[in-house]
Formats: C-alpha cells, sequence, structure tokens
C-alpha cells in the first residue's frame, strides 16, 4: 500500500533544520518548543502520535511518503484489505469476488447501504470510476499504475457490482491497493488539475471520504487532524480524533512521550527507543517490519530507451566490482551498531517478514575482507598508491557515495560503508544530502552509490518493478523525470520473469519465480543490502490499549497495510492519571546549560565591541 | 642628508619604516606580556593549536574509523576512555582532540578570509569619495543588514559540503563588520595632513590605500582579527551543527551534530555533548581575551593604553 514510498525514517531537511538552528546554537530543543497544539482537548479519545515525517501530500496521486499514505488509507476505502493476522486477503468494500473461468473478468460484491462521509451513497460506481480515472489517466497512473497494467476496463452494472474487465491471467487482483475515491469530489477535479490538487480541508469542513477517519485539519511541518468518520461502513472506532504530531528530532519525540504529550511515537532510533524501555507507562515495541536498507549501485545509468545519462562511474558496471564489495561490508556489526542490535543482515529484496515469498540464498555473502581482497585482485584491480586500488584502465576506486540527511541511521550506515570500502582499497567519498536532491540525482543518474532503503508490500509485483529496464528514468517534455528504478539495473532474462510473474495465478508458480528474481538481484548485485530493520514503536500503555499488531503477535501497531489499531484502540480507564512527574532528565539539563554557555559566548563576542568614544590618540 | 655618515645603521626610507615598525611590535609585545588576561588566553589558544598538531601522535587516525572502534556504545568516562564513548564506540576524547584541528582551522583561515575581504573593502570605501565610495558603502551595508544564518546556510547548502566551502561562506559573511570598523579608522588617518602632503607629491589611490592607510590601520585589524577568530569558530560549530560542514571532517559542531542526531539526550551522554561544547567555549574565551587585552593595546579609541 505505501510501497510506492521510499521511506523516510528520520527527520525534515534543512528547513526544519535551520529551524533548530535559529532556536540555539547546540540545538538542544526543548519538545515543547517542537510540539504543537492541534486543539486544547486532551480528552481520552485522542490518540497523540508522533511521527518524524510530514506527509508530502493530502492528494494519493501526488504522495510518495510513507506518512502521506498512512493518512490515505484512514480516509479511503479499498476493494480488499490485508488481514492484521498475516497479511492474508481480507474483505474491504468488497465482501467477496469471483474470476470467469477464462481468467478475463473479475467481479466484485460491494457492500450495500455505505456513505461517504458527506452522507452521498458509496457504491460499485466510485469504484469503478477510480479505476478508470487510473487506467485511463496519465499523472493517475505513477502511483497506481502497477497495480492497473493488466485491467483494461471497470465497469459498475449494479451499485453493489463491480467488474474489472483484465487482459490476462492476473495474479494480484485481491491486492489493489486503489484507494476508492467519491466521484462527485474528484470528477470535478481534472487531468490537468489533479497534479496540483492539494486535497486539503477548508475551514470547519473535513475531507469527504470513507475510511474510518477524515482529514479535518493540517498545518504543514505541525500536525494532522484526523476525525471520526460518522459514515464508516465497518465498526465504529473508540477515538474521536488522532492527531499526528511532527518532530523533527527522534529525541524531542522520546521527551514527549516521556512527558506526555504524546500517546504514540513511531520509527524512532535504537538509541531513542532503548531509553523508552522501563520507563513506567510506556510500552516499547521492537516490531517485525517489511523494510530494508541498501548500498545501491549506479550499473550504468541510461533512459528507458537505452541512450546512456548521467555521471556515474563506468566501473561500477563490473558485477565482479560490486559483488567484491558484498564480500567487504559487515552486515552484522550494521544491526549492532547502527540499529541497536533491532534487525536482521539483508540478502534479497522481499524481507523474511514475507516468509514464504523471501529467498534466503543458497550462497550467502557475507563479512569476509580477505575474500572481497582477493575477488578485486582476481579481477585486475591492483593496489595502487595511497591504498586505492586502480582498474586496469589506470582509474582509480573511488566513488562518490550519498547518504541521506533526513536519517542518521542512514548517515551512520555510509560512515560505516566508507571504513570498510577503504580497508578493501576502495576510496568513498561521502556526501549526505537531503532525500529530495538524492531523489533528483538519482533519477538523472547523477550518482555512484547511495544509501536508501525501501518498504515492502506483501504482493511482491511492485517491488520487483523497481528493477525492470522500462523503469529506468524517461525523457518528458524535454527533461529527465525519474521513474522506479534507481539502480538502472536492466536485464532481459529478469524483465522477462517479471512479466512471468505479472501473469502466473499459480501461487506456488508465482513464488518460484519470485524467488528466482530474487536469486538474480542477488547476484547481480545492483543492490547489496545491509539490513533488515525493525519498526520501532513506544506508546502510553497507561492511557491506551488494543493495539493490534500487523502481523500477530509481534508486528508494527501502526504504519501497517490497514488502519487496525485506529480501529480497536480504547483509552485506559480514567483511573490511572498520567504521572506527569518525571521530569526533566540530567542530560536535557546538562544539554541546555552547554547550549546557555556557547550561546553566552557567541553574545559576549558579538557585545565585545565597545562603542568608539575615546578621542584619537595618535598612536604610530 | 648630504652625504653618508659612517655609522653601519640602516638609513633608508624603508629601513627607518621597519626599525620604527619593530619597535612598535615590541612595545605591544611587552604590554601584552603584562596583560593576566591576554596571557590566560595566549596560553588556552597554545594549549589547543598543540592538541590540534599533535593529534595524529595522540591518536592514530584510525581511531576514528568506526568500522574499527572497539569500545562500549555510549560507555561513560573510564580509566580507559577518558571523556567516555560515542554511538559508535569510539573514544570521545580522540574525536575531540581530531576536532580541534578542523576548529581551529576553518576558524583561522575563515578569519583570514573575512578580514582581507573586510579591510579592503573598508580601506576602499574610506578613500573613495562620490559614487564608488558610496557605492562600496551601500554593498556592505546589504551584506550587514542580510540575516546571517539564513545566508550561511543557504551558501553551504549551494556550495556544497567540503571544508573549503564552509570557509568561503564563514568568510564571505563575517566580513561587514569589520569593513565598517577599518572604513571609520580609513576616515580619520585620510584627515591627516600628510596624506595631503602624498597627494599634492602626486601619490596614486593604491599608494595612498597601501603605503599610507592600510599600516596605519593594521593595529586596529589585528585587534579585530582575534576577536573575529572567535566568531568564525562558533559559526563553525554552528555550521556543522546543522550537517553543512564537511562529512568526511570531525569537528566540534559535527560531534555535537552527531550526538544529537545518535540521541545522546535521551541516553543521558552528557559526555559526548559536553566534551565538545566546553572545548568550544574555551576557545572560543581564549581568542576573546587575547583580542581583548590587544585591543587595550592598539585600539586609538581604546582607554588601555
Amino acid at each position: 500500500m505505501r510501497s510506492s514510498t521510499r521511506r523516510t525514517r528520520i527527520m525534515a531537511t534543512c528547513a526544519a533544520i535551520a529551524l533548530v538552528g535559529g532556536i540555539s546554537t547546540v540545538g538542544v530543543v526543548s519538545a515543547a518548543a517542537d510540539t504543537p497544539s492541534p486543539s486544547a482537548s486532551s480528552t481520552d479519545s485522542v490518540l497523540n502520535v508522533g511521527i518524524l515525517q510530514d506527509i508530502d501530500s493530502a492528494n494519493p496521486f501526488t504522495g510518495v511518503a510513507a506518512s502521506s499514505y498512512e493518512i490515505y488509507q484512514m480516509m479511503y476505502p479499498t476493494l480488499t484489505n490485508y488481514a492484521a493476522k498475516d497479511f492474508s486477503t481480507a474483505p474491504g468494500i468488497a465482501t467477496s469476488w469471483t474470476e470467469s473461468a477464462d481468467h478475463k473478468t473479475w467481479t466484485y460484491q460491494i457492500r450495500p447501504g455505505m456513505k461517504w462521509s458527506d452522507g452521498v451513497p458509496m457504491t460499485a460506481a466510485d469504484a469503478a470510476y477510480t479505476f478508470n480515472r487510473v487506467i485511463n489517466g496519465k499523472y493517475e497512473q505513477t502511483n497506481f499504475g502497477n497495480y492497473v497494467a493488466n485491467i483494461t476496463s471497470a465497469e459498475a452494472p449494479s451499485p453493489t457490482t463491480l467488474v474489472l474487465n483484465v487482459s490476462r491471467p492476473t495474479p494480484n487482483m485481491t491486492h489493489l491497493a486503489v484507494y476508492i475515491l467519491p466521484e462527485h469530489i474528484w470528477k470535478n477535479v481534472s487531468e490537468s488539475q489533479v497534479q496540483s490538487y492539494k486535497n486539503e480541508p477548508a475551514a470547519g469542513q473535513t475531507i469527504v471520504g470513507g475510511g474510518p477517519f477524515l482529514l479535518a485539519q493540517r498545518v504543514v511541518g505541525q500536525y494532522i487532524r484526523m476525525v471520526r468518520n460518522p459514515n464508516y461502513y465497518g465498526k465504529a472506532p473508540a477515538l474521536n480524533e488522532v492527531d499526528f504530531r511532527i518532530y523533527s528530532n527522534g529525541d524531542a519525540m522520546g521527551q514527549a512521550l516521556k512527558k506526555g504529550e504524546i500517546d504514540f511515537a513511531d520509527s524512532l532510533e535504537a538509541n531513542v527507543f532503548n531509553s523508552l524501555k522501563n520507563v513506567p507507562g510506556i510500552t516499547t515495541v521492537p516490531a517485525i517490519y517489511s523494510g530494508f536498507d541498501e548500498l545501491a549501485f549506479n550499473t550504468g545509468a541510461a533512459l528507458d530507451t537505452g541512450k546512456p545519462i548521467g555521471t556515474g562511474s563506468p566501473l561500477l558496471k563490473d558485477v565482479k566490482l560490486r559483488q567484491a564489495i558484498g564480500w567487504a561490508i559487515d552486515r552484522q556489526t550494521l544491526v549492532d551498531k547502527v540499529l541497536g542490535g533491532l534487525g536482521t543482515p539483508g540478502s534479497t529484496i522481499i524481507p523474511p517478514l514475507y516468509a514464504n515469498q523471501h529467498l534466503d540464498p543458497a550462497n550467502p555473502v557475507t563479512y569476509d575482507p580477505a575474500k572481497a581482497n582477493a575477488l578485486l585482485d582476481a579481477a585486475g584491480y591492483k593496489m595502487g598508491p595511497n591504498n586505492v586500488r586502480v582498474a586496469p584502465n589506470g582509474t582509480p576506486l573511488s566513488f562518490r557515495l550519498n547518504g541521506r540527511t533526513n536519517s542518521p541511521s542512514s548517515m551512520k550506515t555510509v560512515q560505516y560503508i566508507q571504513g570498510y570500502l577503504a580497508a578493501v582499497g576502495i576510496k568513498a567519498t561521502v556526501t549526505n544530502i537531503s532525500e529530495d536532491a538524492l531523489t533528483q540525482k538519482i533519477g538523472e543518474g547523477d550518482y555512484d552509490m547511495f544509501e536508501w532503503g525501501w518498504v515492502v508490500e506483501p504482493d511482491p509485483n511492485y517491488q520487483l518493478s523497481t528493477f525492470t529496464c522500462a523503469n529506468r528514468s524517461y525523457l518528458s517534455g524535454g527533461s529527465i523525470t525519474a521513474n522506479l528504478s534507481d539502480s538502472f539495473y536492466c536485464n532481459s532474462a529478469y524483465d522477462a520473469l517479471y512479466d512471468k510473474q505479472g501473469g502466473q495465478t499459480n501461487p506456488d508458480e508465482r513464488i518460484a519465480t519470485v524467488k528466482t528474481m530474487q536469486q538474480m538481484l542477488y547476484d547481480d548485485a545492483p543492490y547489496i543490502l545491509t539490513y533488515y530493520y525493525d519498526d520501532l514503536e513506544a506508546y502510553r500503555s497507561d492511557r491506551f490499549t488494543g493495539f493490534v499488531p500487523q502481523p500477530a503477535p509481534n508486528g508494527a501497531l501502526l504504519f501497517q497495510y490497514g488502519t487496525y489499531s485506529y480501529e480497536n484502540v480504547t483509552p485506559v480507564s480514567a483511573t490511572s492519571a498520567s504521572a506527569d512527574s518525571s521530569g526533566v532528565s540530567s542530560a536535557l539539563i546538562i544539554g541546555l546549560v552547554v547550549a546557555v554557555v556557547i550561546i553566552a559566548g557567541l553574545v559576549f563576542a558579538l557585545v565585545r565591541r565597545r562603542p568608539a568614544t575615546g578621542v584619537d590618540d595618535d598612536r604610530e | 642628508m648630504t652625504a653618508t655618515t659612517p655609522e653601519a645603521r640602516p638609513r633608508s626610507a624603508r629601513a627607518v619604516t621597519w626599525t620604527r615598525r619593530r619597535r612598535s611590535w615590541a612595545r605591544t609585545a611587552k604590554a601584552f606580556g603584562r596583560s593576566r588576561s591576554g596571557m590566560l588566553g595566549l596560553g588556552i589558544f597554545i594549549v589547543f593549536a598543540l592538541l590540534a598538531l599533535l593529534a595524529p601522535l595522540l591518536f592514530p587516525a584510525s581511531e576514528l574509523d568506526v568500522t574499527k572502534a572497539t569500545g562500549p556504545i555510549f560507555g561513560p568516562p573510564s580509566l580507559t576512555y577518558w571523556l567516555g564513548t560515542d554511538d559508535s564506540g569510539r573514544s570521545v576524547l580522540a574525536l575531540v582532540v581530531w576536532g580541534a584541528r578542523i576548529s581551529l582551522l576553518v576558524g583561522l583561515c575563515a578569519t583570514v578570509l573575512s578580514m582581507v575581504i573586510g579591510t579592503s573593502m573598508g580601506i576602499a570605501a574610506g578613500h573613495y569619495r562620490g559614487f564608488r565610495g558610496g557605492a562600496l558603502d551601500r554593498l556592505t551595508d546589504w551584506f550587514l543588514v542580510i540575516p546571517y544564518l539564513p545566508l550561511a546556510i543557504v551558501m553551504a547548502s549551494v556550495l556544497g559540503r567540503s571544508l573549503l566551502n564552509i570557509i568561503i561562506v564563514i568568510g564571505v559573511t563575517s566580513w561587514p563588520g569589520t569593513a565598517r570598523l577599518i572604513r571609520a579608522q580609513t576616515l580619520t588617518v585620510e584627515g591627516r595632513p600628510y596624506l595631503e602632503r602624498a597627494k599634492a607629491l602626486g601619490a596614486g589611490n593604491l599608494h595612498q590605500m597601501g603605503k599610507h592607510v592600510l599600516p596605519n590601520v593594521m593595529p586596529l585589524v589585528l585587534a579585530n582579527t582575534t576577536l573575529a577568530v572567535s566568531i568564525s569558530i562558533l559559526s563553525e560549530t554552528t555550521l556543522s551543527f546543522l550537517g553543512l560542514g564537511d562529512p568526511d571532517a570531525v569537528s566540534w559542531g559535527s560531534i555535537l551534530n552527531s550526538a544529537f542526531s545518535a540521541g545522546a539526550i535521551s541516553q543521558g551522554a552528557w559526555w559526548y555533548l559536553a566534551a565538545p561544547g566546553v572545548c568550544v567555549v574555551l576557545v572560543v574565551l581564549g581568542f576573546n581575551l587575547i583580542g581583548r587585552a590587544l585591543e587595550d593595546i592598539l585600539d586609538p579609541y581604546g582607554d588601555g593604553a
């Protein structure tokens, strides 16, 4: 559902940092300074969720950030859902579905009597409208095109029947993560307007939706208010409101949770997470998760037409070099030191969370610098001056490596990678840039290596599509536009397999194909997976209970493929009033003291200059 | 002036000037030596300069490599790690000592750049009249009113993150104050009669500025430089803390940055924040003491001497 998001785990970009800097030189930001106040009410039925990433757009055709998808799935229903327990298919607004004998038609039974939040009936016609809009749209294809690749048209013969016609047998027809939009609202948003359409609420009005919660208010960079939808077709949630508060720093978010300003904190860094353990009233959850991080290579940037672009080092086209780098990286240490042990070393692009699809390679690449050195020697990369190897054509093995300023984990990981590469005679020049800037560079092929990650959807189609030749960057109106491929991997055998799995309706056969593709990527190494990380979440168990993990029993509590927790969370009875007496930690005080001292020093330095009142004493 | 005297003393105009300048220097040095706070500042500076120079001998560069770190994560100060360890298990003491190199280097280089720009702009703005002087003056005003931090952040983001760029950013954003000061002094110097005489004898603009004004504003430049160093070091710390420094170079600001993003506050790892913070304070204090003492001695407007 939010697989189209490269997940940004921490912290906004320079703008936010600049704000922090404006407050204090050392940047010890008190949690209070960072905390918005969406509403004065602190009633028990408002769940305050701390997040580190603002939504990038409330328009589902535009947004790509993980947080945006959380908002979309709260606002808009889908035909089917992923079950909380095990990601199996569960009914959404469709209660049952049948495939025709010739595999060309899918018929969905839509619940009767549903209403949008403004009272207008929600029917199969809305679903048909949404699918046709994506199928026939251009801009609408960006986020949802991969789901409708085989769908030729959508029809609604009756308010409770939706028919999707497909060009060939299609395996993922029960996993269509396309948000069903209200036709009576969106028909007024033309094709030319949709790209700039904000979909944000006007004063006092919520966005018209059909999910359990509705977007009521958004203040960019501060908070997002979601209120309960009275017309939701499912069970009415106990919560009146879910407020997402955006923090620019994980430490501040941890403090806010301790002080009770928020009830839930998502995507914590390991160090902050560990500091929340054993705090009375707080439950910490190292949730198993579907995300991975990787070291990605520019394997030869080119447009989808095959025309080379960008500034990538041609040396990285050599699969032997990429494989050797795989042996040079100590993934276990990365897990221990960067993730604080809360994750597992990475291997293939479908994470082990999806056990039946994940391939555990039979030829595991482990940490073995001696082997890496031997492979590099054998491939003709001889050690040159300054302990940097030199390619047979005389070029030194010196590459650019981009980390992301948005993520402390990323910046830390690239430091380690730089060290590991140096140990085998490869020089990496680290530059940390914002994710926006990196997206741009990747799209234009203006990079050698970078560190980033994906959150992988239960259906593998989307993730696999990020390595196809067709998903390389393309020309649009004369300028290069980024597509999903960020390694520019292009292999006709892989593309054939991708096409094959897109039509394999037998689950076992499809999984076999998917595993072959994973092995292919593992051996060709356009990515070297560093780790599969846990989603580190913590919440005030003295205030709220009833979170539903996905998958059971130790999966994520929020930011799932579904809205199970929001629908089931209930306030703990008011008897145990929250203890706010914890006060400020000593470290915070020390940090503030240091900040004050430095500011005092700065002021002293600036005020030093006395007014020139004396007379010229004519010293020569 | 009719014939050369047999004395061995050099008699050329240049030599006379230099003798006078040497004496002036000696007098200044002596006065400085009498200033207790000035000497304290100098002592602090020398200690940190020595640490910076000797860093590779005290701590091998491999101590900065996260992949070779062996210490505990967020270990408190102990006998092995005097200032504790960071989130990767590196010794904070080693980081701080290596950080001194970058912080001092950037601070000094940026100050030199800022002084060169500020002094030439100031002298030129004071020397030229009419349109040229006015234009230079407005330019200084313009730079003076631009909020410093946003400009520095924008410049650092545009130029990219490297040591040289951070020096340029600080140098280019911090000169207008100096230019103002120098311009004022230039105006008083230009009012003196001997410049009138020089002009009458046909001295060009460059000659007047270079040979007559510059030597006279030099003491002020010097006093101002030491004060500007502390501001440059604070600026470097600020920009590095904001993540705009060279990611490969450890500086005090970048240590604070990593401490902050690694959650040192939540972890209670005070040593990780306090060590670089105290170093910044000490060095800034040191330069301010030196600057203040020098200003007392050299500033023509000062009440000190």
